[in-house]
């Protein structure tokens, strides 16, 4: 008879959940390419709740919810006007590598030139083929063509990958906004229709009104859990207050 | 022994099953397509009871409740938008088929993903079948045809957990599916704590009894024959 506690108890955990994801994309509601989180909530087991009850009756456990992906609806495109920002009009993502050398995707084309005359994203990973920015060149000149093609004035002097996945829900988020081809996201492949907009950024694509809506939402069934918590206890005490 | 005291001990047991079953859907809230339960409460059976002397009917005696059946509300609930493509809604009613390890079960939460083949699936990893009992494969944009995800009539419909459901299959269903849509919970959210606060009072009252009951039998017990 405790179980009625536990239920209760994984209701709350489930709205606490959503909570946090919603916190993360209010966090992020300015982080240029990302994208926000949706999360499932699902029943948890049904049995025969035993005495008191007859063979047709059956109770639930209460509820779970996880992030089950992203929302990869397109964000707004701001207007920079820097040459090195580039902006993904279509699905897809830029293929980059990582320091450590693993292969990432990401739709955050704030794209500068590093140090040894790399074109790389903020977050510090080189794009993946390396695009090398000969000496010498101002990079406010580069073009950048809607298949990828970076060209200074007539010469082309690389190429940025677009690539896709077929689940882009199998992605695994590193939290740099970057994403990491699993099993379940399916092989990178080229994304011959992806097009890049240069001289633009894509907005992250959290929705406030929308976030704030669910945040509400999942605090009155947070406190709806809660009550549900507070009263189980109250029918303990009373069941323990048979005997005086 | 006083009959009275068993009575009101599994009133409280079946007080103590519907608190459980509120506490779920109190739980389930925020659940897309859940779909809560009632409860039928019944005696175990009644006496006729007589007067020894005159042999006058006094009445009939309960000999206790239980919760004996939860039956399922299967109305369809509002659907709200998300805008998120691989999310789906029925209007009206039916259920979406998957297939899982165990068989083919049913569920109203259309909250859906892909596997790495392009298939519509559950999130966790089961496929979702179309209207003829194939999967359901994503289109070339990541988006599916409304109308490809089947939607079927169940007869015998049982709660499983995970949002899933048992029952048999009986033909399409007359709901139409929406792309970008999720049905709402089931729980009224107001009349579940109604439920909660009038059950918990009932819980209250068989403790009461229970305790009163006990009292009168230690008086028998311990005054009844007494000397002095």
């Amino acid at each position: 008879m405790v179980g009625a506690l536990t239920t209760a108890a994984a209701g709350m955990e489930a709205q606490q959940n959503w909570m946090d994801s919603l916190s993360n994309d209010i966090a992020n509601v300015s982080t240029t390419g990302y994208k926000s989180q949706r999360v499932g909530f699902r029943s948890l087991l049904y049995q025969a709740p035993g005495r008191g009850a007859g063979e047709g009756a059956v109770t639930g456990a209460g509820s779970a919810a996880e992030i089950i992906g992203e929302n990869f609806e397109q964000g707004s495109l701001e207007q920079t006007g820097r040459s090195l920002d580039v902006a993904l009009t279509t699905p897809g993502f830029i293929r980059v590598r990582t320091p450590a050398g693993a292969t990432a995707l990401t739709r955050a084309g704030n794209l500068q030139v590093s140090a040894d005359g790399q074109l790389r994203t903020a977050g510090g990973d080189a794009l993946d083929p390396p695009v090398q920015i000969p000496r010498g060149i101002d990079e406010e000149k580069l073009s950048i063509a809607p298949d990828g093609t970076v060209s200074a004035g007539k010469r082309k002097v690389g190429q940025i990958s677009l690539v896709e996945v077929t689940n882009p829900n199998g992605l695994q988020p590193d939290g740099e906004g970057t994403w990491v081809p699993t099993a379940a996201s399916g092989p990178i492949r080229e994304a011959r229709g992806a097009r890049l907009q240069q001289g633009s950024l894509e907005s992250s694509n959290v929705d406030l009104a929308n976030v704030m809506t669910n945040l509400s939402e999942a605090q009155q069934g947070y406190e709806l859990a809660g009550k549900a918590v507070t009263t189980q206890d109250e029918v303990l005490a009373v069941a323990n207050g048979l005997i005086r | 022994m006083d009959s009275g005291l068993y009575i009101a001990a599994s009133g409280m047991l079946a007080e103590m099953v519907r608190q459980e079953q509120i506490s779920n859907q109190l739980a389930n809230a925020n659940t897309p397509g859940f779909k809560s339960e009632g409860n039928v409460q019944e005696g175990f059976g009644e006496l006729l009871l007589h007067n020894t002397v005159t042999g006058a009917r006094v009445g009939s005696l309960s000999l206790g409740a239980e919760i004996s059946e939860t039956p399922l509300d299967l109305t369809p609930n509002p659907l709200h938008e998300t805008g998120e493509p691989l999310d789906f809604g029925i209007e009206g009613e039916g259920f979406f088929a998957v297939n899982t390890a165990q068989g083919v079960r049913y569920t109203r939460d259309g909250q859906f993903t892909t596997d790495a083949e392009g298939n519509l699936v559950t999130p966790s990893g089961d496929q979702v079948l179309g209207a003829n009992g194939g999967p359901v494969k994503l289109r070339a944009d990541g988006t599916v045809a409304a109308g490809s995800v089947g939607v079927f009539n169940v007869t015998g419909v049982k709660q499983e957990g995970e949002n899933l459901y048992t029952g048999n299959q009986a033909g399409a269903g007359s709901g139409r599916v929406r792309a970008g849509f999720l049905e709402e919970s089931g729980v009224d959210a107001a009349r579940v704590m109604t439920e909660m606060i009038s059950s918990f009072r009932s819980l209250e009252a068989d403790q009461k009894s229970i305790q009163t009951i006990g009292e009168t039998l230690s008086e028998s017990a311990g005054s009844v024959g007494a000397l002095s």
